[in-house]
Protein backbone atom coordinates (compact mmCIF):
# COMPACT_ATOMS: atom_id res chain seq x y z
CA UNK A 1 0.00 0.00 0.00
CA UNK A 2 1.22 3.57 -0.68
CA UNK A 3 0.67 5.56 2.48
CA UNK A 4 1.11 9.29 3.03
CA UNK A 5 1.34 10.38 6.66
CA UNK A 6 1.23 13.99 7.87
CA UNK A 7 2.70 14.96 11.23
CA UNK A 8 1.88 18.53 12.31
CA UNK A 9 4.79 18.88 14.73
CA UNK A 10 8.44 19.29 13.92
CA UNK A 11 10.54 16.14 13.84
CA UNK A 12 13.49 18.10 15.30
CA UNK A 13 11.82 18.24 18.70
CA UNK A 14 10.88 15.06 20.56
CA UNK A 15 7.22 14.63 21.40
CA UNK A 16 4.45 12.07 21.70
CA UNK A 17 2.86 12.63 18.29
CA UNK A 18 6.22 12.71 16.49
CA UNK A 19 7.34 9.46 18.13
CA UNK A 20 4.01 7.88 17.28
CA UNK A 21 4.32 8.90 13.62
CA UNK A 22 7.94 7.74 13.39
CA UNK A 23 7.25 4.33 14.95
CA UNK A 24 4.12 3.82 12.87
CA UNK A 25 5.94 4.76 9.65
CA UNK A 26 8.90 2.50 10.41
CA UNK A 27 6.66 -0.43 11.35
CA UNK A 28 4.58 -0.03 8.17
CA UNK A 29 7.78 0.10 6.11
CA UNK A 30 9.04 -3.06 7.81
CA UNK A 31 5.73 -4.72 6.87
CA UNK A 32 6.48 -3.94 3.22
CA UNK A 33 4.41 -0.79 2.64
CA UNK A 34 5.60 2.39 0.93
CA UNK A 35 5.41 5.28 3.36
CA UNK A 36 6.13 8.98 3.01
CA UNK A 37 5.89 11.27 6.03
CA UNK A 38 5.36 15.01 5.59
CA UNK A 39 6.37 17.05 8.63
CA UNK A 40 7.98 20.36 9.49
CA UNK A 41 11.72 19.80 9.85
CA UNK A 42 14.96 21.68 9.67
CA UNK A 43 16.40 20.59 6.33
CA UNK A 44 19.99 21.01 7.56
CA UNK A 45 19.50 18.30 10.15
CA UNK A 46 19.70 14.60 9.45
CA UNK A 47 16.30 13.29 8.36
CA UNK A 48 15.08 9.70 8.02
CA UNK A 49 14.77 8.64 4.35
CA UNK A 50 10.96 8.48 4.40
CA UNK A 51 10.58 12.04 5.73
CA UNK A 52 9.68 14.95 3.44
CA UNK A 53 10.25 18.33 5.05
CA UNK A 54 7.50 20.92 4.82
CA UNK A 55 9.89 23.65 5.91
CA UNK A 56 10.73 25.08 9.30
CA UNK A 57 8.11 25.24 11.98
CA UNK A 58 7.00 28.21 14.05
CA UNK A 59 6.60 27.74 17.80
CA UNK A 60 3.00 28.22 18.97
CA UNK A 61 1.79 28.03 22.56
CA UNK A 62 -1.00 25.53 22.89
CA UNK A 63 -2.60 23.54 25.70
CA UNK A 64 0.09 24.42 28.21
CA UNK A 65 3.03 23.46 26.05
CA UNK A 66 4.79 24.83 23.00
CA UNK A 67 3.90 23.21 19.68
CA UNK A 68 5.93 23.82 16.57
CA UNK A 69 3.62 24.19 13.60
CA UNK A 70 3.68 25.25 9.99
CA UNK A 71 0.64 26.81 8.37
CA UNK A 72 0.34 29.23 5.49
CA UNK A 73 0.61 29.58 1.71
CA UNK A 74 4.16 28.22 1.45
CA UNK A 75 3.27 25.17 3.51
CA UNK A 76 0.12 24.74 1.40
CA UNK A 77 2.20 24.69 -1.78
CA UNK A 78 4.48 22.04 -0.32
CA UNK A 79 1.53 19.93 0.80
CA UNK A 80 0.07 20.15 -2.71
CA UNK A 81 3.34 19.11 -4.32
CA UNK A 82 3.78 16.21 -1.88
CA UNK A 83 0.22 14.96 -2.52
CA UNK A 84 0.69 15.15 -6.27
CA UNK A 85 4.03 13.32 -6.21
CA UNK A 86 2.95 10.68 -3.69
CA UNK A 87 -0.01 9.05 -5.49
CA UNK A 88 -1.08 7.62 -2.16
CA UNK A 89 -3.70 4.94 -1.66
CA UNK A 90 -4.52 6.49 1.67
CA UNK A 91 -3.66 9.72 3.47
CA UNK A 92 -3.20 9.53 7.24
CA UNK A 93 -3.16 12.85 9.13
CA UNK A 94 -2.50 13.40 12.82
CA UNK A 95 -4.25 16.06 14.93
CA UNK A 96 -6.16 17.67 12.04
CA UNK A 97 -8.35 20.06 14.02
CA UNK A 98 -5.66 22.54 14.98
CA UNK A 99 -4.39 24.86 12.23
CA UNK A 100 -1.45 22.83 10.97
CA UNK A 101 0.02 20.89 8.08
CA UNK A 102 -2.48 18.16 8.83
CA UNK A 103 -5.43 20.51 8.41
CA UNK A 104 -3.95 21.83 5.16
CA UNK A 105 -3.49 18.30 3.85
CA UNK A 106 -7.08 17.37 4.67
CA UNK A 107 -8.43 20.49 2.97
CA UNK A 108 -6.24 20.03 -0.09
CA UNK A 109 -6.72 16.29 -0.60
CA UNK A 110 -9.40 14.19 -2.19
CA UNK A 111 -9.79 10.50 -1.50
CA UNK A 112 -9.52 8.24 1.54
CA UNK A 113 -8.34 10.25 4.53
CA UNK A 114 -7.71 8.67 7.94
CA UNK A 115 -7.24 10.99 10.90
CA UNK A 116 -5.79 10.18 14.30
CA UNK A 117 -6.82 12.29 17.27
CA UNK A 118 -4.24 12.27 20.05
CA UNK A 119 -5.18 14.89 22.62
CA UNK A 120 -8.15 14.75 24.86
CA UNK A 121 -8.69 18.47 24.55
CA UNK A 122 -11.98 19.93 25.61
CA UNK A 123 -13.89 22.34 23.44
CA UNK A 124 -12.03 25.61 23.17
CA UNK A 125 -13.43 28.98 22.23
CA UNK A 126 -11.37 28.93 19.04
CA UNK A 127 -12.92 25.62 18.10
CA UNK A 128 -16.43 26.90 18.64
CA UNK A 129 -15.75 30.01 16.55
CA UNK A 130 -14.32 27.98 13.71
CA UNK A 131 -17.19 25.48 13.65
CA UNK A 132 -17.85 26.07 9.94
CA UNK A 133 -14.23 25.47 8.94
CA UNK A 134 -14.04 22.52 11.30
CA UNK A 135 -17.07 20.94 9.65
CA UNK A 136 -15.32 21.25 6.26
CA UNK A 137 -12.24 19.53 7.66
CA UNK A 138 -14.18 16.79 9.40
CA UNK A 139 -16.38 15.91 6.45
CA UNK A 140 -13.29 15.22 4.33
CA UNK A 141 -12.05 12.68 6.82
CA UNK A 142 -13.19 9.18 5.98
CA UNK A 143 -12.20 7.30 9.10
CA UNK A 144 -11.23 8.61 12.51
CA UNK A 145 -8.92 6.93 14.99
CA UNK A 146 -8.79 7.90 18.65
CA UNK A 147 -5.74 6.80 20.67
CA UNK A 148 -7.67 6.47 23.91
CA UNK A 149 -11.18 6.15 25.23
CA UNK A 150 -10.85 9.70 26.53
CA UNK A 151 -9.81 11.07 23.13
CA UNK A 152 -12.79 9.25 21.64
CA UNK A 153 -15.13 10.68 24.24
CA UNK A 154 -13.97 14.20 23.37
CA UNK A 155 -14.74 13.53 19.74
CA UNK A 156 -18.19 12.23 20.46
CA UNK A 157 -18.97 15.22 22.65
CA UNK A 158 -17.33 18.01 20.71
CA UNK A 159 -16.73 16.96 17.14
CA UNK A 160 -19.99 15.14 16.43
CA UNK A 161 -18.63 11.79 15.53
CA UNK A 162 -17.19 8.63 16.86
CA UNK A 163 -13.83 7.22 16.04
CA UNK A 164 -12.25 3.82 16.20
CA UNK A 165 -10.12 3.31 19.25
CA UNK A 166 -6.60 2.09 18.57
CA UNK A 167 -4.09 2.61 21.38
CA UNK A 168 -0.64 4.09 20.96
CA UNK A 169 1.92 1.49 20.04
CA UNK A 170 5.20 0.78 21.75
CA UNK A 171 8.30 -0.84 20.25
CA UNK A 172 8.44 -3.53 22.94
CA UNK A 173 11.75 -5.14 21.97
CA UNK A 174 13.54 -1.77 22.03
CA UNK A 175 12.60 -1.41 25.70
CA UNK A 176 12.80 -5.03 26.79
CA UNK A 177 16.47 -5.34 25.87
CA UNK A 178 17.80 -1.91 26.82
CA UNK A 179 20.95 -1.83 28.96
CA UNK A 180 20.50 -0.22 32.42
CA UNK A 181 22.58 2.92 33.05
CA UNK A 182 25.92 2.11 34.74
CA UNK A 183 25.58 1.78 38.52
CA UNK A 184 21.77 1.56 38.50
CA UNK A 185 19.54 0.47 40.20
CA UNK A 186 22.15 -0.21 42.88
CA UNK A 187 21.87 -2.21 46.13
CA UNK A 188 19.76 0.37 48.00
CA UNK A 189 17.00 0.30 45.40
CA UNK A 190 15.87 2.94 42.93
CA UNK A 191 12.62 4.59 41.94
CA UNK A 192 12.07 6.33 38.59
CA UNK A 193 10.03 9.16 37.14
CA UNK A 194 9.91 10.52 33.61
CA UNK A 195 8.21 13.68 32.36
CA UNK A 196 8.03 17.46 32.72
CA UNK A 197 8.42 17.46 36.47
CA UNK A 198 7.62 21.17 36.78
CA UNK A 199 4.14 20.62 35.28
CA UNK A 200 1.67 20.22 38.19
CA UNK A 201 -0.54 17.59 36.48
CA UNK A 202 2.44 15.23 36.25
CA UNK A 203 2.27 14.97 40.04
CA UNK A 204 6.02 15.06 40.70
CA UNK A 205 5.62 16.89 44.06
CA UNK A 206 3.56 13.94 45.31
CA UNK A 207 6.40 11.59 44.46
CA UNK A 208 8.98 13.93 46.03
CA UNK A 209 6.98 14.02 49.25
CA UNK A 210 6.73 10.21 49.27
CA UNK A 211 10.44 9.90 48.51
CA UNK A 212 11.40 12.19 51.39
CA UNK A 213 9.33 9.95 53.74
CA UNK A 214 10.95 6.78 52.39
CA UNK A 215 14.47 8.15 52.26
CA UNK A 216 14.47 8.68 56.04
CA UNK A 217 14.47 4.89 56.74
CA UNK A 218 16.21 3.71 53.59
CA UNK A 219 19.70 5.19 53.37
CA UNK A 220 20.52 3.59 50.00
CA UNK A 221 17.32 4.43 48.13
CA UNK A 222 17.72 6.72 45.10
CA UNK A 223 15.37 8.56 42.75
CA UNK A 224 16.10 8.78 39.02
CA UNK A 225 14.29 11.57 37.16
CA UNK A 226 14.28 12.18 33.41
CA UNK A 227 12.60 15.04 31.61
CA UNK A 228 13.07 18.74 30.87
CA UNK A 229 13.05 21.34 33.64
CA UNK A 230 15.17 23.04 36.29
CA UNK A 231 15.67 20.85 39.40
CA UNK A 232 16.00 24.00 41.56
CA UNK A 233 12.29 24.74 40.90
CA UNK A 234 11.11 21.59 42.64
CA UNK A 235 13.71 20.95 45.37
CA UNK A 236 12.77 23.84 47.70
CA UNK A 237 11.16 21.69 50.39
CA UNK A 238 13.57 18.76 50.12
CA UNK A 239 16.32 18.48 52.74
CA UNK A 240 19.80 18.74 51.19
CA UNK A 241 20.91 15.25 52.25
CA UNK A 242 17.85 13.75 50.51
CA UNK A 243 18.21 15.96 47.44
CA UNK A 244 21.69 14.50 46.94
CA UNK A 245 20.05 11.12 46.34
CA UNK A 246 17.97 12.42 43.46
CA UNK A 247 19.55 12.25 40.01
CA UNK A 248 18.17 14.48 37.27
CA UNK A 249 19.05 13.31 33.77
CA UNK A 250 17.34 16.24 32.00
CA UNK A 251 15.74 15.67 28.60
CA UNK A 252 16.74 12.19 27.42
CA UNK A 253 16.93 10.60 23.98
CA UNK A 254 14.68 7.67 23.06
CA UNK A 255 17.55 5.26 23.70
CA UNK A 256 18.30 6.75 27.10
CA UNK A 257 14.62 6.71 27.98
CA UNK A 258 14.55 2.94 27.50
CA UNK A 259 17.79 2.58 29.50
CA UNK A 260 16.44 4.84 32.24
CA UNK A 261 13.30 2.71 32.59
CA UNK A 262 15.45 -0.40 32.91
CA UNK A 263 17.58 1.31 35.58
CA UNK A 264 14.99 1.45 38.35
CA UNK A 265 13.25 -1.11 40.56
CA UNK A 266 9.91 0.66 40.41
CA UNK A 267 8.55 3.24 37.98
CA UNK A 268 6.14 5.81 39.45
CA UNK A 269 3.40 7.67 37.53
CA UNK A 270 2.00 10.03 40.21
CA UNK A 271 -0.08 12.08 37.69
CA UNK A 272 -2.99 14.06 39.06
CA UNK A 273 -5.05 14.09 35.85
CA UNK A 274 -5.16 15.38 32.29
CA UNK A 275 -3.48 12.33 30.81
CA UNK A 276 -5.04 11.11 27.61
CA UNK A 277 -3.31 7.79 27.37
CA UNK A 278 -0.21 7.36 29.51
CA UNK A 279 2.27 6.34 26.84
CA UNK A 280 5.01 6.14 29.45
CA UNK A 281 3.14 3.30 31.16
CA UNK A 282 3.25 1.05 28.10
CA UNK A 283 6.95 1.90 27.79
CA UNK A 284 7.62 0.98 31.40
CA UNK A 285 5.64 -2.26 30.93
CA UNK A 286 7.70 -3.02 27.82
CA UNK A 287 10.88 -2.41 29.82
CA UNK A 288 9.70 -4.97 32.36
CA UNK A 289 9.74 -2.42 35.19
CA UNK A 290 7.01 -2.73 37.84
CA UNK A 291 4.75 0.32 38.00
CA UNK A 292 3.07 2.28 40.75
CA UNK A 293 0.50 4.62 39.17
CA UNK A 294 -2.20 7.06 40.19
CA UNK A 295 -5.64 5.52 40.06
CA UNK A 296 -6.84 7.46 36.99
CA UNK A 297 -9.38 6.06 34.51
CA UNK A 298 -6.99 6.39 31.59
CA UNK A 299 -4.20 4.59 33.48
CA UNK A 300 -6.52 1.85 34.71
CA UNK A 301 -7.48 1.07 31.11
CA UNK A 302 -3.89 0.78 29.93
CA UNK A 303 -2.89 -1.25 32.98
CA UNK A 304 -5.39 -4.07 32.40
CA UNK A 305 -7.93 -2.64 34.84
CA UNK A 306 -5.16 -2.07 37.39
CA UNK A 307 -3.94 -5.67 37.45
CA UNK A 308 -0.64 -4.88 35.71
CA UNK A 309 0.49 -2.30 38.27
CA UNK A 310 -0.02 -1.15 41.83
CA UNK A 311 -2.54 1.71 41.83
CA UNK A 312 -2.56 4.43 44.49
CA UNK A 313 -5.10 7.17 45.28
CA UNK A 314 -4.46 10.36 43.28
CA UNK A 315 -2.36 12.98 45.09
CA UNK A 316 -1.78 10.98 48.28
CA UNK A 317 1.95 10.91 49.16
CA UNK A 318 1.41 8.79 52.29
CA UNK A 319 -0.31 6.02 50.37
CA UNK A 320 2.30 6.27 47.61
CA UNK A 321 5.16 5.93 50.13
CA UNK A 322 3.47 2.91 51.73
CA UNK A 323 2.88 1.15 48.40
CA UNK A 324 6.44 1.89 47.26
CA UNK A 325 7.88 0.52 50.49
CA UNK A 326 5.87 -2.70 50.14
CA UNK A 327 6.99 -3.21 46.57
CA UNK A 328 10.64 -2.39 47.25
CA UNK A 329 10.66 -5.03 50.00
CA UNK A 330 8.94 -7.70 47.92
CA UNK A 331 10.96 -8.82 44.87
CA UNK A 332 8.53 -11.68 44.18
CA UNK A 333 5.59 -9.30 43.85
CA UNK A 334 7.69 -6.98 41.68
CA UNK A 335 8.52 -9.74 39.24
CA UNK A 336 4.92 -10.97 39.23
CA UNK A 337 3.75 -7.46 38.30
CA UNK A 338 6.40 -7.21 35.60
CA UNK A 339 5.39 -10.60 34.17
CA UNK A 340 1.76 -9.60 34.05
CA UNK A 341 2.70 -6.26 32.46
CA UNK A 342 4.72 -7.91 29.73
CA UNK A 343 1.69 -10.04 28.78
CA UNK A 344 -0.52 -6.97 28.72
CA UNK A 345 1.91 -4.85 26.72
CA UNK A 346 2.10 -7.41 23.90
CA UNK A 347 -1.23 -6.02 22.63
CA UNK A 348 0.40 -2.58 22.38
CA UNK A 349 3.42 -3.71 20.37
CA UNK A 350 3.69 -1.68 17.17
CA UNK A 351 3.52 -4.74 14.94
CA UNK A 352 0.08 -5.53 16.43
CA UNK A 353 -1.08 -1.90 16.49
CA UNK A 354 0.05 -1.26 12.90
CA UNK A 355 -2.11 -4.17 11.71
CA UNK A 356 -5.10 -2.53 13.32
CA UNK A 357 -4.24 0.77 11.64
CA UNK A 358 -3.96 -1.03 8.29
CA UNK A 359 -7.44 -2.41 8.88
CA UNK A 360 -8.72 1.17 9.16
CA UNK A 361 -6.83 2.16 5.98
CA UNK A 362 -8.53 -0.66 4.09
CA UNK A 363 -11.93 0.37 5.41
CA UNK A 364 -11.32 4.01 4.45
CA UNK A 365 -10.29 2.94 0.95
CA UNK A 366 -13.39 0.78 0.60
CA UNK A 367 -15.59 3.64 1.76
CA UNK A 368 -14.18 6.12 -0.75
CA UNK A 369 -14.95 6.26 -4.43
CA UNK A 370 -11.41 7.34 -5.46
CA UNK A 371 -7.73 7.37 -4.43
CA UNK A 372 -5.83 10.28 -2.89
CA UNK A 373 -5.11 13.31 -5.07
CA UNK A 374 -4.62 17.02 -4.60
CA UNK A 375 -7.20 19.57 -5.72
CA UNK B 1 -23.84 56.47 -13.63
CA UNK B 2 -25.25 55.39 -10.30
CA UNK B 3 -27.60 52.91 -11.95
CA UNK B 4 -24.66 51.23 -13.61
CA UNK B 5 -22.88 50.68 -10.29
CA UNK B 6 -26.02 49.09 -8.94
CA UNK B 7 -26.07 46.81 -11.96
CA UNK B 8 -22.45 45.80 -11.42
CA UNK B 9 -23.06 45.17 -7.74
CA UNK B 10 -26.13 43.07 -8.52
CA UNK B 11 -24.22 41.00 -11.08
CA UNK B 12 -21.39 40.43 -8.61
CA UNK B 13 -23.84 39.29 -5.94
CA UNK B 14 -25.61 36.94 -8.37
CA UNK B 15 -22.29 35.45 -9.50
CA UNK B 16 -21.15 34.95 -5.90
CA UNK B 17 -24.43 33.31 -4.91
CA UNK B 18 -24.29 31.04 -7.97
CA UNK B 19 -20.71 30.06 -7.15
CA UNK B 20 -21.64 29.28 -3.57
CA UNK B 21 -24.62 27.17 -4.63
CA UNK B 22 -22.52 25.28 -7.18
CA UNK B 23 -19.93 24.57 -4.51
CA UNK B 24 -22.60 23.48 -2.05
CA UNK B 25 -24.15 21.13 -4.62
CA UNK B 26 -20.75 19.61 -5.39
CA UNK B 27 -20.20 19.17 -1.65
CA UNK B 28 -23.55 17.40 -1.32
CA UNK B 29 -22.69 15.15 -4.28
CA UNK B 30 -19.35 14.27 -2.74
CA UNK B 31 -20.91 13.46 0.63
CA UNK B 32 -23.63 11.35 -1.02
CA UNK B 33 -21.06 9.42 -3.07
CA UNK B 34 -19.05 8.65 0.06
CA UNK B 35 -22.13 7.50 1.97
CA UNK B 36 -23.01 5.21 -0.92
CA UNK B 37 -19.48 3.76 -1.06
CA UNK B 38 -19.41 3.26 2.71
CA UNK B 39 -22.82 1.62 2.60
CA UNK B 40 -21.67 -0.77 -0.11
CA UNK B 41 -18.59 -1.65 1.97
CA UNK B 42 -20.74 -2.20 5.05
CA UNK B 43 -23.10 -4.41 3.07
CA UNK B 44 -20.18 -6.50 1.79
CA UNK B 45 -18.80 -7.02 5.31
CA UNK B 46 -22.21 -7.94 6.69
CA UNK B 47 -22.59 -10.57 3.96
CA UNK B 48 -19.09 -11.85 4.70
CA UNK B 49 -19.90 -12.11 8.39
CA UNK B 50 -23.16 -13.97 7.76
CA UNK B 51 -21.41 -16.36 5.36
CA UNK B 52 -18.66 -17.04 7.91
CA UNK B 53 -21.27 -17.55 10.64
CA UNK B 54 -23.12 -20.00 8.41
CA UNK B 55 -19.91 -22.02 7.95
CA UNK B 56 -19.26 -21.94 11.67
CA UNK B 57 -22.82 -23.19 12.26
CA UNK B 58 -22.15 -26.15 9.94
CA UNK B 59 -18.85 -26.91 11.63
CA UNK B 60 -20.35 -26.84 15.12
CA UNK B 61 -23.72 -28.34 14.17
CA UNK B 62 -25.79 -25.38 15.38
CA UNK B 63 -29.10 -25.11 13.49
CA UNK B 64 -30.23 -21.93 15.29
CA UNK B 65 -27.04 -20.12 14.22
CA UNK B 66 -27.49 -21.41 10.70
CA UNK B 67 -31.04 -19.99 10.63
CA UNK B 68 -29.85 -16.62 11.94
CA UNK B 69 -27.10 -16.47 9.32
CA UNK B 70 -29.58 -17.38 6.57
CA UNK B 71 -32.01 -14.70 7.72
CA UNK B 72 -29.20 -12.14 7.66
CA UNK B 73 -28.21 -13.10 4.14
CA UNK B 74 -31.79 -12.84 2.88
CA UNK B 75 -32.96 -9.83 4.88
CA UNK B 76 -35.05 -7.08 3.35
CA UNK B 77 -33.22 -3.72 3.69
CA UNK B 78 -35.88 -2.46 6.15
CA UNK B 79 -35.35 -5.40 8.52
CA UNK B 80 -31.61 -5.57 8.09
CA UNK B 81 -30.72 -4.06 11.46
CA UNK B 82 -33.05 -6.42 13.32
CA UNK B 83 -31.77 -9.61 11.73
CA UNK B 84 -28.14 -8.54 12.06
CA UNK B 85 -28.74 -8.00 15.78
CA UNK B 86 -30.30 -11.48 15.94
CA UNK B 87 -27.20 -12.91 14.30
CA UNK B 88 -24.92 -11.10 16.76
CA UNK B 89 -26.97 -12.49 19.65
CA UNK B 90 -26.81 -16.01 18.20
CA UNK B 91 -23.04 -15.69 17.83
CA UNK B 92 -22.65 -14.41 21.38
CA UNK B 93 -24.78 -17.24 22.77
CA UNK B 94 -22.31 -19.84 21.52
CA UNK B 95 -19.99 -21.48 23.96
CA UNK B 96 -16.72 -20.73 22.18
CA UNK B 97 -14.40 -23.64 21.75
CA UNK B 98 -11.12 -21.86 21.07
CA UNK B 99 -10.20 -24.40 18.40
CA UNK B 100 -13.34 -23.92 16.29
CA UNK B 101 -12.11 -23.89 12.70
CA UNK B 102 -13.84 -20.78 11.32
CA UNK B 103 -14.03 -18.84 14.56
CA UNK B 104 -11.16 -16.51 13.64
CA UNK B 105 -12.94 -15.67 10.41
CA UNK B 106 -16.24 -14.84 12.14
CA UNK B 107 -14.42 -12.79 14.74
CA UNK B 108 -12.44 -10.84 12.12
CA UNK B 109 -15.56 -10.26 10.02
CA UNK B 110 -17.43 -9.02 13.08
CA UNK B 111 -14.69 -6.55 13.93
CA UNK B 112 -14.64 -5.37 10.33
CA UNK B 113 -18.41 -4.84 10.44
CA UNK B 114 -18.04 -2.76 13.61
CA UNK B 115 -15.28 -0.65 12.08
CA UNK B 116 -17.08 -0.10 8.79
CA UNK B 117 -20.29 0.74 10.61
CA UNK B 118 -18.46 3.40 12.63
CA UNK B 119 -17.02 4.92 9.46
CA UNK B 120 -20.36 4.67 7.67
CA UNK B 121 -22.30 6.37 10.45
CA UNK B 122 -19.72 9.18 10.73
CA UNK B 123 -20.08 9.83 6.99
CA UNK B 124 -23.88 9.76 7.25
CA UNK B 125 -23.68 12.27 10.09
CA UNK B 126 -21.53 14.60 7.97
CA UNK B 127 -23.90 14.30 5.02
CA UNK B 128 -26.98 14.92 7.13
CA UNK B 129 -25.40 17.99 8.75
CA UNK B 130 -25.11 19.64 5.34
CA UNK B 131 -28.45 18.33 4.01
CA UNK B 132 -30.30 19.75 7.00
CA UNK B 133 -29.07 23.30 6.51
CA UNK B 134 -31.88 25.75 5.96
CA UNK B 135 -30.63 26.94 2.55
CA UNK B 136 -30.16 23.38 1.30
CA UNK B 137 -33.67 22.42 2.39
CA UNK B 138 -35.20 25.62 1.03
CA UNK B 139 -33.71 25.17 -2.45
CA UNK B 140 -34.05 21.36 -2.21
CA UNK B 141 -30.41 20.97 -3.26
CA UNK B 142 -30.28 17.47 -1.81
CA UNK B 143 -33.17 16.12 -3.85
CA UNK B 144 -30.88 14.31 -6.30
CA UNK B 145 -29.77 11.87 -3.61
CA UNK B 146 -31.80 9.77 -1.21
CA UNK B 147 -31.36 10.83 2.41
CA UNK B 148 -28.66 8.58 3.91
CA UNK B 149 -29.62 6.50 6.95
CA UNK B 150 -27.59 5.51 9.97
CA UNK B 151 -27.05 1.80 10.38
CA UNK B 152 -28.01 1.20 13.99
CA UNK B 153 -27.08 -2.15 15.44
CA UNK B 154 -25.53 -3.37 18.62
CA UNK B 155 -21.78 -3.38 17.97
CA UNK B 156 -21.12 -6.92 16.79
CA UNK B 157 -17.65 -7.26 18.32
CA UNK B 158 -17.23 -10.68 19.86
CA UNK B 159 -15.07 -11.05 22.90
CA UNK B 160 -13.24 -14.16 21.81
CA UNK B 161 -9.76 -13.00 22.67
CA UNK B 162 -7.82 -15.42 24.80
CA UNK B 163 -7.78 -13.90 28.28
CA UNK B 164 -4.46 -13.19 29.95
CA UNK B 165 -4.00 -15.79 32.71
CA UNK B 166 -4.60 -14.33 36.17
CA UNK B 167 -1.70 -13.28 38.33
Amino acid sequence: MRIGIVCPYSFDVPGGVQNHVRDLAETLISLGHEVSVLAPADEDGELPPYLVSAGRAVPVRYNGSVARLSFGPISAARVRRWLAAGEFDVLHVHEPVTPSLSMLAVLLARGPVVATFHTAMTRSRAMAAAQGVLQLVLEKITARIAVSALARKVQVEHLDGGGWEIPNGVAVSRYAHAEPLPGWPGPGGAVGFLGRYTEPRKGFPVLLDAFVRLAADRPGLRLLVAGPGDPADVLDDVPAHTARRITFLGLVSETDKARMLRSVDVYVAPNTGGESFGMILTEAMAAGTPIVASDLDAFRRVLDGGRAAALVPVGDPVALARTLAELLDDPARRSALARRASQVVAAYDWTVVAQRVLEVYRTAIEATPRSVAGI
Amino acid sequence: MRGMWWMVAAVVVVVLVAMYLTWLTARLDRLAARCAAAHAALDAHLVRRAAAASQLADALGRPELKAAARAALEAHPDDRELVENDLTRALRALPYPPDAPTLAEVSAASRQVALTRQVHNDLVRDALAVRRRRLVRLLRLGRRHAEPRYFDVDDPILDTSVPVPPL
